[in-house]
């Protein structure tokens, strides 16, 4: 089902009043099915930018992103995204807004579909309740069903669980990891936390600040369910944050 | 108990106390010519209602003020998504909605007159002039304020073209903005009546009845009574239209708005 992702030589630059902006440089990367896939850097380095692209939401100034050799342009439903604002629809109650894109897609069992994915979320009781009756985890966890629930083969998710207190973070990587090995799917997962990244990701790409390029790539070899004090994960942060704080230090000397 | 009796009825007080005041100050004024007395004018009401002045009057106003209305909404929601959602739309439109938005309803009845003469429609097209602005222009911020990130949801989930984002995204979010604007389009239409009826359209309608006879007959207790009635009646559209329309339309905004 899922399938092969690669970005070869991406490079977006946006003009802003007039003076170019350039928010990606080079990005080459290659993304196996199934792959679980973080991606990391400073603030404003690109990383956003970076899901748009493959999301199809924006086009690259220059380069190429194909998956399984045909070039993307324009959104998919073969590629679902979880947004890091809440972005439910706020007129439609939970199962209604998990629905919406089998109903834009013409799919007769709907229902059927939204209630199996919503009881994989753990939410199947609120199905009736309304987005503004809902915390922000089960926010989020309706936003994962709706977006797997078109059956695509890559989920790109933009720091879905930045807004959420810690301990409902812990709760929903699992759940996040639970559904992962069960749909079988790619995910692309951005993230500003190092922590989530080393207890997510099958890889790392860390990118540097603005213009971001990818300044290294980490393989987390640990086999999961993962401990977040496994002495593997504890070396490889120290790693990252040293890399990510030269990158700090470079924004905050400019 | 006692204290939610209280909060329930004190809306009560000011009313009252300007109805003694009124009717204190005409009776030391004692002058009906320049302020007839409340007690007065609800006398004078209910012999118009026994005439059986109100029935008919209402239903014309009524009627005037649907032409209106109806008009004014097949013509100013269309508008105000086209507008709200493509830009290039809005950039050759906005001048000309700016220059005629400003003209009072009251201006184009020669116009009007010129055009269809003296028909219900002529009123009709007073009462849309005033609604109209109101609800293109509520649809229009509603279209145009709808979140970003709503929109990329919707592309993301299938929506790939204009049409599909407007129905399944950008109408649903601003139904609550539309239905502001066709309140507030109510209004003014409303307020429109008398001026469309006061230059003789027909033979009945509380505007053309104000004006053309009460007003002629120096008849000022009859003027307040039906100064008073389409108060009332406005007030009653109100509530019908926050009852039936608006309370289920921001039922899911409970979280945004309060």
């Amino acid at each position: 089902m899922s399938r092969y992702l690669v970005l070869d030589k991406v490079t977006k630059i946006y003009d802003s009043n007039n003076e170019k902006v350039h928010s990606l440089i080079d990005i080459s990367l290659e993304v196996e099915p199934n792959e679980f896939l973080c991606v990391i850097g400073p603030s404003g380095c690109g990383k956003t930018t970076l899901l748009r692209l493959i999301a199809g939401l924006d086009t690259p100034t220059t380069g190429k992103i194909m998956l399984d050799g045909m070039n993307i342009d324009g959104p998919s439903p073969e590629r679902g995204m979880v947004f890091q604002e809440f972005s439910l629809f706020p007129w439609r109650n939970v199962l209604k807004n998990v629905e919406f894109g089998l109903e834009i897609l013409g799919f007769e069992n709907k229902r059927e579909i939204a209630e199996h994915y919503l009881s994989l979320v753990g939410l199947n009781k609120v199905k009736n309740k309304y987005p503004y009756e809902l915390s922000g985890g089960m926010k989020q966890r309706v936003a994962i069903a709706r977006s797997i629930a078109t059956n695509p083969s890559i989920l790109l998710m933009d720091e879905p669980f930045g807004s959420l207190d810690a301990q409902t973070r812990n709760i929903i990587q699992d759940e996040l990891l639970k559904i992962w090995e069960i749909e079988k799917k790619t995910v692309i997962f951005v993230t500003h936390s190092v922590d989530e990244a080393l207890y997510l990701a099958d890889r790392i790409i860390i990118m540097s600040r603005s213009p971001g390029r990818i300044i290294e790539e980490i393989k987390v070899d640990v086999k999961r369910p993962r401990e977040r004090t496994d002495p593997t994960i504890v070396k490889e942060r120290y790693r990252i944050l040293k890399l990510l704080g030269v990158e700090i230090k470079k924004i905050a000397n400019v | 108990m006692m204290g939610k009796m209280r909060k329930k009825w004190v809306w009560l007080i000011p009313l009252i106390i300007a109805i003694i005041l009124w009717e204190v100050i005409a009776i030391i004024i004692n002058d009906p010519s320049l302020l007839p007395r409340f007690s007065m004018v609800i006398i004078s009401f209910y012999e118009l209602a026994i005439k059986g002045y109100l029935h008919p009057d209402i239903s014309m106003s009524l009627y005037h003020f649907g032409i209106g209305l109806l008009a004014a909404f097949c013509v100013g929601v269309p508008l105000g998504i086209l507008m709200g959602w493509f830009k290039k739309i809005f950039i050759l439109l906005d001048p000309v909605v700016e220059l005629i938005r400003p003209i009072p309803p009251l201006a184009w009845i020669p116009l009007i007159i010129a055009w269809i003469g003296l028909t219900h429609h002529a009123a009709g097209f007073i009462i849309f002039i005033g609604a109209l602005f109101p609800i293109m222009i509520s649809t229009y911020t509603g279209i145009k304020d709808t979140p970003k990130v709503l929109i990329d949801t919707g592309k993301v989930l299938g929506c790939t073209t204009d049409l599909k984002m407007i129905r399944y995204i950008a109408l649903p979010y601003s139904l609550p903005s539309i239905a502001t604007g066709t309140k507030m389009g109510m209004g003014v239409g409303w307020m429109c009546v008398v001026a469309a009826e006061m230059f003789g359209v027909s033979e009945s309608g509380l505007g053309y009845r104000l004006f053309s006879e009460f007003y002629q007959w120096n008849q000022l207790d009859y003027v307040i009574a039906y100064m008073l009635l389409i108060g009332i009646i406005a007030l009653i559209l109100d509530r019908l239209f926050r009852y039936f329309v608006e309370d289920k339309l921001f039922k899911w905004k409970k979280g945004i708005v309060k």
